[in-house]
C-alpha cells in the first residue's frame, strides 16, 4: 500500500519543473505513493491540501496530508473545489517529508476511476 | 539482494516516469513556441499573459533570473549569504525562512513580481500602461504620457515607473525603491539605488519577451540582465490570490 523509491539524480529534474514556496521540507530525491480515503479536501491558497486515511496491510490507519500547487493554477488545468470529495478513494504520488512524517508534496493524483488529474504545471 | 534490485528497478521507473512527463511537457511547449501566430499589433500589449519559460531556464526560473550568479558587490554578497531563502539551492523551511514575501507578505518588488508563479493582465489607457499581477493583487502604473519620474520620490516596494515606445517596444524605467525586498526568491538583495529597465517586445500576437536589466551601484558590480517569456492566454481571467492566506499555511508543513 505504501512504498518508497529512492531515485538518485531526481533533484535536478524536480527542481526544473516545480515552482514552490520551497523544497526544504521534502525529500525530492525520493518518491512515495499512498492510496487511501479522503477525509478533507481544501481548495485554498496558497496550496491546495488533501488529507486522507491510509490503511496498511495490518489494518492500521495513518493520517496523511498532501499539498498541491495553488487553486488558481489547478483551476486552469480543470480542477474545481469538488474535484476530490470526502470519502473518495484516491492514490497520490510525490515527494515525502524529510522528517518521516506522513506528508507528501503531491505530483500525481489518480482517482478511483483510474482518471489522473493534472497537478498544475504550466508556468 | 532481491530487495535492492526491486528498489533499483523502482528508482529507474520513477526517474523515467517523471523524465517522460517533463520531456512530453517540454515537447508540447516547444511545439507551442514554434506555432506561427499572427503578427504583433502596434503598440498593444493588452491581454492576460503567463510565463512560458524555455527549457533552458526551467532549472532556475522558479527562483531566480539566470543560471549564473550576478556580479555582487562585497556588501551585497555578505547580505546575500546571510539570507534564508525558501527557494533555490540554499532552501530553508517556511518556519526558518526570512524571505520578506513569505514571512511578512511584503510586495515582491520589481522585478521579483515576475517570479511569483501567477499570470498578469496588461491594460493600456492613453496615459498609462497598467499591469495587474494576479499575485496578491499587485498593480503597477507605468505612465506613458511623457512625464518624468515623480520628483522627491517616497521609496516604495514596486518603484516609480515611466515608459515610452521605441518602435514596437515599450521601454519602462523604474526607480524609487525601498530596500525591503529581494531581487529574487534566492535571496539576492538590492539597495534603494536599484534601477530597473524593462523592454516589452510583443514578438507576435501570442508572445511577449521582456528584457530586464537591473542596475544597483551599491549591490551589483555589473548590470544583471535576463529575458522572460510570456504567452497570451485569451481564455484566462485574473483570479483572486491573497498573500495573507499564506500565513495560515505556515503551520501545514511541519
Amino acid at each position: 500500500m505504501v512504498f518508497l523509491a529512492l531515485a538518485v539524480g531526481f533533484l535536478t529534474i524536480a527542481g526544473a519543473a516545480f515552482a514552490h514556496h520551497g523544497t526544504a521540507n521534502y525529500a525530492t530525491t525520493k518518491s512515495v505513493t499512498v492510496k487511501g480515503t479522503v477525509t478533507d479536501f481544501q481548495f485554498v491558497n496558497p496550496h491546495v491540501l488533501i488529507y486522507m486515511d491510509v490503511k496498511d496491510d495490518g489494518g492500521k490507519v495513518t493520517k496523511w496530508q498532501g499539498e498541491l500547487t495553488s487553486p488558481n493554477r489547478l483551476s486552469r488545468v480543470g480542477w474545481h473545489k469538488d474535484s476530490v470529495k470526502d470519502g473518495d478513494v484516491i492514490t497520490i504520488s510525490g515527494f515525502p517529508a524529510k522528517s518521516g512524517a506522513p506528508e507528501i508534496w503531491i505530483q500525481k493524483v489518480t482517482l478511483a476511476s483510474g482518471e489522473e488529474l493534472q497537478t498544475g504545471g504550466g508556468n | 539482494m532481491r530487495n535492492h534490485l526491486s528498489v533499483s528497478i523502482l528508482a529507474v521507473a520513477v526517474i523515467m516516469a517523471f523524465s517522460f512527463g517533463l520531456t512530453a511537457e517540454a515537447a508540447q511547449q516547444a511545439g507551442a513556441s514554434n506555432t506561427q501566430t499572427a503578427p504583433a499589433p502596434e503598440h498593444d500589449l493588452q491581454g492576460v499573459w503567463n510565463m512560458h519559460a524555455p527549457a533552458s531556464q526551467r532549472h532556475f526560473i522558479g527562483a531566480t533570473y539566470t543560471a549564473d550568479e550576478p556580479a555582487m558587490t562585497p556588501w551585497a554578497k555578505a547580505k546575500f549569504e546571510a539570507t534564508k531563502p525558501s527557494n533555490g539551492p540554499r532552501t530553508h523551511t517556511l518556519q526558518q525562512t526570512d524571505d520578506p514575501v513569505l514571512k511578512y507578505c511584503y510586495p515582491p518588488g520589481t522585478p521579483r513580481i515576475y517570479l511569483q508563479p501567477f499570470p498578469m493582465q496588461i491594460v493600456q489607457t492613453p496615459k498609462e500602461v497598467i499591469i495587474l499581477y494576479e499575485y496578491d493583487h499587485t498593480v503597477r502604473h507605468i505612465y506613458t504620457d511623457g512625464r518624468p519620474h515623480t520628483p522627491d520620490l517616497t521609496p516604495t516596494y514596486m518603484g516609480d515607473s515611466i515608459g515610452h515606445w521605441e518602435d514596437n517596444t515599450l521601454v519602462v524605467d523604474t526607480i524609487g525603491f525601498n530596500d525591503k525586498t529581494w531581487l529574487d526568491r534566492d535571496g539576492h538583495v538590492h539597495s534603494d539605488k536599484l534601477h530597473v529597465i524593462e523592454r516589452f517586445r510583443r514578438v507576435d500576437l501570442d508572445n511577449i519577451q521582456i528584457d530586464i536589466t537591473m542596475e544597483d551601484p551599491k549591490a551589483l558590480e555589473q548590470p544583471w540582465k535576463t529575458t522572460l517569456y510570456y504567452q497570451l492566454k485569451p481564455t484566462w481571467n485574473i483570479m483572486e490570490q491573497v498573500c495573507t492566506d499564506n500565513l495560515d499555511f505556515m503551520s501545514f508543513e511541519k
